[in-house]
This record gives C-alpha cells, structure tokens and sequence, in this order.
C-alpha cells in the first residue's frame, strides 16, 4: 500500500509541536536567541553605514532589503531542513539510520521532513518587516509580477540550500563523525548575507565563482533582492532554477550512493 | 598530578580519531575572514575618511585576523554544554566518586583539545598569516611579546572560567542549552569579535568595554595588533587577572553550591 505523504507530513509536525510546546520557556527564550541575532546583525549594518553611504553600490535601503530577504531563506530553511540534515550525522554513528530504512515510506521523505524547527520561524515576520521597510524608506517601486518571482526564487534558493546540505551531511556515512554542518551552514550564511560585488580581486573573485557557479550559495538571497531593488537578468534566473533542480536530483542520487556503503553501528 | 597527565594523554589520543571532521572544520573557520577583508575594503573605498574606528584598512584587516588567534585561546567549543548535559544525565556522579577535581579534570581535556587544535592549525594559520602579511603590524618586541603570551594565557582562563560557569547553571536549570546558544551570540557581539567595540557610540563603548567579555577578545586582540602602549598593556593584564579571579571565585562557589543541590538523576 502507498504510505499518504501528507498524513505522515502532518503527523510529523504535530509531534515537533507537542515536543516544542512541553518545553515552551525553553522555545521562548530561543525565539528571543534568534530574534536578537538579528537585532546584533542590524546593529552591524547600522555602524556600516555610519562610515559610509554606500557598499559596492548598495544603498542602506537596499542592503537592508538584502538582509531581510538574507532572513526569510535562512528562516524558511532552517524551520523546515536544518535540524533534519544536521541528525543525519547522528543517526549513521549510532546506527538509528536503521530504523529509517525499514519503514514502508521513501527514505529521503522521511530523513527530510520528521524535524521542523519552529522557533526558526520567528525570523520570518522580521524579514518580511525588514524587506517592507527597506522597501518603503528605498521608494522601491516593486510590481505584481516582481513579488511572484520573488516569493518562486526564495522557495528555489531554500531547496538549493536543502540539497546542499543534505549531500554534505550524507557524507557522514564514510567519515562517521560530520560535526562540520552547523559550522558549514554559518559560514555559507556568513558568505551569502553580504552583496555580491564585494567579492572583486583574485581571493574575492575565485570565491565569488566557486560561490556562484560550484557550490551556490551566494545567490540564494542576492538573486530575489536584486529583482526586487536592482536589476536582473533573465538567463541568471533560468540557470538558478535549473540549478536547483539538478541538484535536488543529485540528493536523491547522492543517498542512494551513500546507502549502499551504510554499515549500520548497532551490535 | 599524574592522573591528570594520563587524562591530558587519552584526551590527546581522542582528539586524533576524528581527523577528516577536525580537519573540515578548521578549514571552514577560514572562509569569512575573505569575507570581512572584502566587506572591509568595499566600506573603506566607500567612506570618506581613512580612519574607521581609529583603525586604517590594513589596521581592521589585522584586526580581524588576529583575533582568530585571540579565540583561538578563548573560545570553549562544548564545554558549558558537557557539563550542563553531566548534570542532568548524571555523568557527573561518575566523577565525583572519583579521586579527581572535575573542575581541574575538565581544564586539563580542554588544555589537551587546545594543543590538537594549535598543531592541527598551524599550516592553515601560517598559510593565512603569510598571504596575509602585508596587513600584520609585524613581530613585536620581546616585551610586547611576553605580554601577548601572558594576555593570551589570561584570555584561556576568563574562556575557561565563563564557560564553566555557564555550564555549572545545570545545576539550577534543566536545560541550558538555548541559554548557552543565546549567550554565545551575546559574546559573539560583546567580546569585539563582530566588529571592533570602537564602532559603537562612545557611550555604549565605555560600558561595554567594561565587561569581561571585552577583556577576554578585544583588548588581548589591541596588544596583538600593537595598538596600546606597554603600560597600557599591562593594565589590561591585571584587569584580565581580575576578571579571571572573580568569575573563577563565582564558578567554584557554584560549583560547590551545585553539588549540595545535586540529586545525580539518570544513568
């Protein structure tokens, strides 16, 4: 019998609420964690640009968009995959990889989705917030058609985000041990929350290639800011998308390729 | 004192099992110093003024890169988190039965996991400080000298001391890990390691650069980099030395509080 996807989708989130709502100081005082990274981070900004008018070319209203739209795909990603692919590691070294694949339904599915994270969630108001600010105080003229490709390439930058990461973390089954992925996805954070114009001479352009073209990080909020408060080009888009796909498909292929060397850990 | 020489050997031993994760993760800690030094440069070519901070461009480039040393010697990565998760899970009974400090025990594994991580990073660090060379403010004297191992030895004890206390809060609390990971962030922003605590407005500055916090980051990373004079250098050790009696004085009176409450649930 065909396992109904949604149920068990449904089932697994009701679970992460319950486990949430037990300990719900607990879930407050990370609410108010991820609230105030953010609050240090505009700090940041607001220093910066007390020194100067602009960034390679971004105005603080424009920074500011990229910042909140920097918050809504790490918000969205890390409520809904970064617990998920951060467990993977634990699951191969104690063996508990087990008992995900004898259940009736697709592994991927079920090593993608048990988890959501909703303290995570906190930032995405804060980055809408933020975006809507920047966007009033820019006098952004921002159309219909402008926001739908926004909200498509913030869902595209969150799956590509996914896959990524997911690959990275299914690594752990050959070396056993992967306590790199929080520090992975600060530092790919890190790298994608500045303009991309900054990353000019040798150092910043081979990071910028490797960023753009190899592990594509640097696009995921750069691209949907730039549609929204600067420009853009249609071929970028289409190759964004694209590249999001295939890697998705890569995930699929990488945990097939990564189960068949699965050794299992329990006695 | 032997005891804790054969606890320095096995913690050495354990640190070397993992050396493709060790070795990811130190590789990763590189990435956003290219980030700062572009973010830095681009703020700088906007500006109008050459003098950010009282630091010049090359100045908040070594900045950067020599508080990486300064954290190096600070940051306690896990231990607040090990001992809270002894407490609760009552580990910590273990120890306790035993013929051994476990404040003493705990010192040594992280003097142990400090010495992996200096020789493990030592080509990565001397790899980045060679490119880098330019930006540095050159070897010191011998007396700055001596008073950067002694600023640096200073900075490993308010680390350790903070850490410790943070973690001992199990005692108190069921689960401190959130608290850990807000405080963190706090740290991250007051100990100078996000930007230099001369940015901020000189009200906020003279507060701030009261705390601990400062002393254990920011004020080791100003004799690094040869911003302050010897005198100056010297107050700075002796308000460290403070610092580091006082909250080592608050962590062993909670660790004594501590263990008058402690119930030794679990295992």
């Amino acid at each position: 019998m065909r396992p109904r996807y949604s149920r068990i989708l449904l089932r697994f989130w009701k679970n992460c609420l319950l486990r949430e709502m037990t300990f719900r100081g607990h879930f407050i005082l990370r609410v108010f964690g991820e609230v105030g990274w953010v609050f240090l981070l505009l700090v940041f900004i607001e220093v910066i640009f007390s020194k100067t008018s602009h960034v390679r070319g971004w105005s603080e209203p424009q920074y500011l968009f990229l910042m909140g739209t920097h918050m809504l795909v790490t918000s969205l990603f890390e409520t809904l995959f970064f617990e998920n692919c951060w467990r993977i590691s634990d699951l191969v070294r104690k063996g508990d990889l087990d008992f995900v694949l004898v259940k009736p339904a697709n592994t991927q599915f079920l090593l993608t989705f048990e988890r959501i994270d909703f303290a995570s969630l906190a930032n995405l108001p804060v980055g809408i917030a933020l975006c809507t600010y920047a966007a009033i105080q820019g006098g952004f003229t921002i159309t219909f058609g402008h926001s739908v490709l926004f909200v498509l390439l913030i869902g595209t930058g969150v799956c590509m985000l996914y896959a990524m990461l997911f690959m990275f973390a299914l690594t752990s089954v050959w070396l056993i041990r992967q306590t790199g992925l929080d520090a992975l996805w600060f530092y790919a954070m890190s790298l994608s929350r500045y303009p991309a114009e900054i990353y000019r001479g040798f150092a910043g352009g081979t990071l910028w290639f490797v960023c753009v073209f190899v592990v594509p990080v640097l696009m995921v909020a750069n691209l949907p800011a730039n549609v929204m408060v600067r420009t853009f080009t249609t071929p970028f888009i289409i190759n964004f998308i694209v590249a999001a796909a295939v890697l998705l498909i890569l995930s699929n292929i990488a945990l097939r390729w990564a189960l068949r060397s699965y050794r299992s850990a329990s006695s | 004192m032997g005891k804790y020489f054969v606890v320095f050997r096995v913690s050495l031993a354990e640190r070397m099992v993992y050396r493709a994760d060790f070795f990811m993760s130190t590789f990763l800690r590189f990435i956003p110093i290219i980030t700062t030094i572009l973010l830095w440069r681009a703020i700088y070519d906007g500006a109008d003024q050459t003098e950010i901070g009282g630091l010049h461009y090359e100045q908040m480039v070594s900045y950067y890169l020599l508080i990486m040393i300064v954290r190096a010697f600070g940051s306690m990565p896990k231990l607040a988190t090990s001992i809270a998760l002894a407490i609760r899970e009552g580990e910590l009974r273990k120890y306790i039965l035993q013929p051994i400090d476990y404040l003493t025990y705990m010192l040594t594994l992280r003097c142990a996991h400090k010495l992996v991580y200096f020789v493990m990073s030592a080509i990565p660090y001397t790899l980045i400080f060679w490119i880098c060379a330019d930006y540095l403010p050159g070897w010191p004297g011998p007396m700055m000298f001596c008073l950067s191992v002694l600023t640096l030895t200073m900075t490993f004890c308010i680390g350790f001391a903070i850490n410790s206390l943070i973690g001992l809060l199990g005692f108190w609390f069921l689960e401190v890990a959130t608290f850990i990971h807000a405080f963190m962030t706090l740290q991250y922003f007051l100990s100078g390691h996000m930007f230099p605590l001369s940015l901020l407005p000189k009200s906020v500055e003279q507060v701030v650069t009261w705390l601990p916090f400062a002393y254990e980051t920011y004020y080791p990373t100003l004799i690094l980099l040869q911003k302050v004079s010897v005198d100056e250098a010297l107050r700075i050790i002796a308000v460290q030395f403070v610092w580091g009696v006082v909250v080592g004085g608050i962590c062993l009176v909670a660790w004594k509080r501590g263990l008058h409450r402690y119930a030794a649930f679990g295992g």
